[in-house]
């Protein structure tokens, strides 16, 4: 049974949609991958899927219950570093809604916390302050408070944004062996590439030109639906098991050759 | 004066200081969330806004002929004065703003437009006789408290220090973290009324005790200092209360012994804690 589902969903903000009617389903272990320019309406939809803003028009629903437990981990950005709290306190903050109202974190909470500190590779952060921290262990500390709270779907805003390719490509390896444990995974990125190697789906949104493609990712990274979608020519490449998406600008007419750019690539070894 | 002479005359300011140091305490817990959630203006347009109900009750009394001075209990200003700064806690609760009007320029607006209503309420013909009187009602003076105020105020600490006590967790979440707060089915918009009601009501009872500046200050000055110097969220809290107690205490002492206004004494001494942290600033610190 489905975790997540849309039915007709047009997401935007008051009575304004951004996107076309959306159908997409979301089941346990599955990976999702939601792709599109900047301001394209990437995250409005994720919002929109986790029930933090409701849809335009449309219905999203959670076939399994009332609600899912989420665990989200939100874009680098939004997270305020004035707050001087330490890494394992904000790990704890993903257990709150098991330990209830009014009630202080017991020890298995603080326990649980450290386990997901440690799942994430970063339980020697603990005491550390959030604040202090780099970017990728900051990611991996809200990863983290994500998972301490054993969620059904693991939702990822823009989780890379700022990391250099390593980091980069741990994190997405530890997010797609979530899946693989069950959990489904829900990631939006503006990276195509970086999201076409993990993800099993992928919806590609593009407010400004009112596109919305949804499917398996073999179907969808097609450079004629891609090329149809960004509207210019758009090659797609699979290097040694790696792929790579990039604009294929046509000759410039004065002999130089064709070029191209990169949506992202990745060191050149499958695991 | 000497200092003989301040512990020798302890019958006079007693009731001050345990008022002082009261509402000392309580604003600088309370402004850490106003200091972290970047809403500083807060708090004095909560003090303007609950100046505002008490100016409104003596014009109302006025009118009705009623004795403004010898209130039947359920027509006290003070009911008036929180029904104002809880109902603009409210307000601000809900994070007014827009993109072309942030939330701060709303909170400065709601200040602007209170104190300007107070002001005109003030020079009524009605109440100008009243208006020493009611400024003193208004913005306290922090030097003569009678004992019901020990007690107001006593009460008010007491009843917020619970339900911080006993909801800190949930507080703290939803105001660092509001979005991953909704996605675990919190009411971070209940959460965050509930902290801005704390906050006004503290704000209504502690302004007309201590007066607004000291209340401003107390909320801003000591949290800000802590944030400085403290890495860790209750040494933070700690530090705050602490700082705000000193500064109550030894600004009360000051303005005993040079004849200087109370509440400027205490905000300027309180001013004086935030040297170490800007200092390490300036060296480069964090």
């Amino acid at each position: 049974m489905d975790i997540i589902e849309l039915h007709g969903v047009r997401v935007g903000y008051g009575k304004k949609p951004l996107l076309p009617p959306i159908d997409l389903s979301l089941g346990p272990g599955a990976f999702l991958g939601v792709v599109g320019p900047n301001g394209s309406g990437k995250t409005t939809l994720i919002r929109t899927m986790i029930g933090l803003l409701a849809p335009v028009a449309g219905e999203v629903r959670y076939p399994r219950g009332p609600r899912p437990a989420f665990g989200y981990v939100p874009q680098k950005g939004d997270i305020d570093l004035s707050f001087p709290l330490t890494a394992v306190e904000i790990v704890l903050m993903g257990r709150y809604p098991r330990i209830g109202r009014g009630r202080r974190p017991a020890a298995a909470d603080r326990a649980a916390a450290l386990r997901a500190l440690a799942e994430v590779g970063v339980a020697d952060l603990a005491p550390h302050a959030f604040h202090e921290l780099s970017g990728g262990q900051r990611q991996r500390v809200l990863l983290a408070r994500a998972l301490a709270g054993e969620p059904e779907v693991l939702v990822l805003d823009e989780p890379t944004t700022g990391m250099d390719l390593p980091a980069e490509r741990a994190l997405l390896d530890q997010i797609a062996q979530f899946a693989e444990k069950g959990i489904a995974v829900l990631m939006v990125s503006h990276q195509l590439a970086a999201v076409a190697n993990y993800a099993h789906d992928l919806c590609i949104v593009d407010r400004e030109r009112q596109a919305v493609e949804f499917g398996p990712v073999e179907q969808v990274l097609t450079p004629a639906r891609l090329t149809q979608l960004y509207g210019r020519p758009v090659a797609v490449e699979t290097t040694r098991g790696y792929t790579t998406v990039f604009v294929a600008d046509p000759p410039a007419g004065d002999g130089s050759p064709c070029t191209r750019r990169t949506s992202g690539a990745y060191p050149a070894v499958k695991p | 004066m000497t200092d003989v002479g301040f512990f020798a005359s302890y019958i006079l300011w007693r009731d001050p200081m345990i008022v002082a140091l009261l509402a000392a305490s309580l604003c600088a817990f309370l402004g850490v969330f106003i200091v972290l959630k970047r809403v500083v203006f807060v708090s004095a347009a909560l003090s303007q806004l609950s100046g505002v109900g008490v100016a409104l009750f003596f014009w109302l009394a006025s009118v009705i002929g009623l004795d403004a001075h010898h209130p039947p209990w359920f027509a006290n200003p003070i009911w008036f004065a929180l029904a104002f700064a809880l109902g603009g806690s409210a307000l601000f609760s809900l994070n007014l703003g827009h993109r072309r009007l942030a939330g701060e320029s709303v909170i400065g607006l709601a200040y602007l437009c209170a104190a300007s209503v107070v002001l005109v309420i003030l020079n009524s013909p009605r109440i100008a006789q009243e208006a020493h009187e009611v400024n003193d009602l208004l913005y306290g003076n922090a030097v003569a408290v009678p004992p019901a105020q020990i007690i107001i105020m006593a009460v008010t600490a007491a009843v917020v220090f619970a339900v911080h006590a006993i909801f800190a967790k949930e507080l703290m979440f939803v105001a660092f973290d509001p979005d991953m707060a909704r996605t675990l089915g919190y009411r971070t918009k209940a959460w965050n009324l509930l902290l801005f009601l704390t906050i006004g009501g503290a704000i209504s009872v502690a302004t007309r005790a201590i007066g607004a500046l000291p209340v401003f200050g107390f909320m801003i000055i000591p949290p800000a200092a802590a944030l400085l110097l403290a890495s860790r969220i209750r040494a933070v809290f700690a530090l705050s209360v602490g700082i705000a107690l000193a500064s109550a205490a030894l600004g009360y002492y000051v303005s005993f012994a040079l004849s200087l206004p109370t509440g400027a004494s205490m905000v300027l001494v309180a001013a004086l804690f935030l040297v170490p942290g800007l200092a390490n600033l300036a060296r480069g610190g964090r």
